[in-house]
């Protein structure tokens, strides 16, 4: 039988207390399933303890461009940075991530599917991370066309697709009645000024609900452990804030001009 | 322009790339018209006698409309200088309807009533609206030799005015031909920028194009068919671009308008087969990537 209500997660990002907090919290919503839409390391402390955590909560994970990055030892984590700082960021990230990354956990990732279907209720859902098209295409609030995503759901024969990749939630209802949604993501803030994540559950029923569910952890101890290990001060400062610091380049003007950099 | 011949038999003996799909439509909606004359224009834009002429709304609306059935995901607005355009916010607007837009300027004619236009737009509009400013270099002496006196004060004037109203624009440089230390123009211009009191220092670095003004007469040979052998075609602009301009329609921005590089005079759906690789700025694009775009 479908499941009625589901979780999903986006990149959790090596930030392990967020991705515990965000297990509890739709365990206590009565989420019947979790789903985890790719990108288990990346910006923070702790990669490997979190793949750990996702296959210990058996949740079913889909591969994001870090995953497949990390897994065959790519030359960098595949976002597509041209802009100097970002690239000298998005470096350090990667380094750290692939330098604490088991044999074993990048075989894991490199074992993850990149799409994934399921039935909610009724509802035909795609997962992905960043497009049905390609693993780190952003698909931003403000630079997706609504014809376009009525293009990918009938590529993909879907009622819904959901993807992250971006950081930033969003849900568009089509004209169509099929969904869009951004899940967001579980290892950093939503560029609002506050320290929580994001993660979405989904609840089938005449219409499906879509309800975005902020997370409050202990944001304090990893960015100690951000500064423990070595990791650039802007990333403790994204994690202490809110704010985003880095990796500000493929967002575009209108989410921009809501965050503080 | 309705002369210029469809591609022909010079490209027979080119590299062929197949086309994806269409995630971008240029629009060289002001021709070659433009305001300044720069040093390094590779479509040879300038005040007077425009080779290339302006787009009317009417053809804008009509591809932007077959564009969005073909689910592109970007507009880009460009010339010449898009600035001039008698029917500019028009052209916005409807672009606004499709997807998000960028305007390619060079800041010269971007006083406060039209900054106020077009901030007006972009709240309207769910898509963003982004404008990509020109600077080429990290100083007035720098720029102003490449684009004109008093070009780099009135470009940092409308890069503070665009910041003001929450239209952060992408400053756009070109990469000087000479090699210099990576990264030199970046870190100098976003040094610039900040001591100018831009705070979101947003910059682009972009290859010069060996072709207009910037073309120095070095002979340049076209791609062969074993340089697709080392190339990720997904890393060429003619596999899910085309730019719309006087004449018809065209692989990307960099070949609006050159003899024997137009696709179709009509309909962008009829250009969306195997791109060939004829011309020999072609390798500027297989060397550096798909570079046009915003991101």
């Amino acid at each position: 039988m479908s499941a009625r209500r589901i979780a999903l997660f986006g990149g959790v990002y090596g930030n392990r207390p967020a991705l515990e907090a965000a297990l509890a919290d739709a365990r206590a919503k009565d989420a019947e399933a979790v789903y985890f839409l790719g990108d288990v390391g990346g910006f923070g402390p702790h990669p490997d303890t979190a793949a750990k955590l996702l296959c210990d909560a058996r949740v079913t994970c889909i591969q994001g461009n870090y995953d497949a990055a990390v897994a065959v030892g790519a030359d960098d984590c595949g976002c597509g940075y041209s802009d100097r700082r970002d690239v000298r960021f998005a470096h350090i990230a990667y380094v750290y991530t692939l330098g604490h990354s088991s044999s074993e956990h990048r075989r894991w990732l490199g074992s993850l599917p990149p799409l994934g279907r399921i039935t909610l209720g009724d509802r035909r859902l795609l997962l992905c991370h960043g497009s049905p098209r390609q693993v780190n295409e952003f698909l931003w609030e403000t630079t997706t066309p609504t014809g376009l995503l009525e293009r990918f759901c009938d590529g993909q024969g879907v009622d819904a697709l959901c993807f992250t990749h971006t950081g930033l939630t969003w849900h568009r209802a089509l004209p169509s009645g099929r969904h869009a949604i951004n899940v967001g993501v579980l290892g950093r803030p939503a560029n609002d000024g506050l320290p929580r994540v994001w993660y979405t559950l989904l609840t089938a029923g005449p219409e499906l609900t879509v309800e975005f569910v902020p997370v409050v952890y202990d944001h304090e101890s990893v960015a100690r452990d951000v500064e423990r290990a070595g990791l650039p001060p802007e990333f403790a400062e994204t994690i202490r804030t809110g704010w985003w610091t880095t990796c500000l380049e493929r967002m575009p003007v209108k989410e921009r001009a809501r965050g503080r950099y | 322009m309705n002369g210029l011949p469809v591609l022909g038999p010079t490209a027979q003996s080119a590299p062929r790339v197949a086309f994806r799909e269409l995630r971008s439509v240029w629009f060289q909606i002001t021709g070659t018209r433009c305001n300044l004359a720069c040093r390094h224009c590779f479509n040879t834009s300038g005040p007077r006698d425009p080779w290339l002429s302006p787009l009317g709304v009417d053809v804008i609306r009509r591809h932007l409309a077959e564009a969005e059935a073909l689910g592109v995901r970007e507009v880009y607005l460009t010339g010449g200088e898009p600035l001039l355009h008698p029917d500019l916010f028009a052209i916005v607007e409807s672009a606004l309807r499709v997807a998000a837009t960028t305007i390619l300027t060079n800041g010269t004619l971007l006083g406060d009533g039209v900054a106020d236009r077009l901030a007006a737009l972009a709240a309207a509009s769910s898509y963003s609206l982004e404008l990509r400013v020109s600077v080429d270099g990290a100083s007035a002496q720098e720029h102003d030799a490449a684009r004109g006196d008093g070009t780099f004060a009135k470009a940092l004037a409308a890069i503070r005015r665009l910041e003001r109203r929450g239209l952060y624009p992408i400053v756009t440089a070109t990469a000087p031909l000479e090699p210099t230390a990576p990264g030199a123009l970046y870190d100098r211009l976003r040094e610039a920028l900040l001591a100018a009191g831009v705070s979101r220092p947003r910059i682009k670095i972009l290859p010069m194009l060996a072709l207009g003004r910037a073309d120095a007469g070095a002979p340049t040979a076209p791609l062969g068919p074993a340089d697709l052998d080392v190339l990720d075609p997904s890393r060429l602009q003619c596999t899910e671009t085309r730019a719309v301009a006087d004449g018809g329609i065209y692989a990307c921005p960099i070949l609006a308008g050159l003899p024997g590089a137009r696709l179709a005079r009509e309909r962008i759906v009829e250009t969306l087969g195997p791109t060939t690789l004829f011309h020999p700025v072609c390798r500027t694009c297989h060397e550096t990537g798909l570079t046009c775009g915003n991101a």
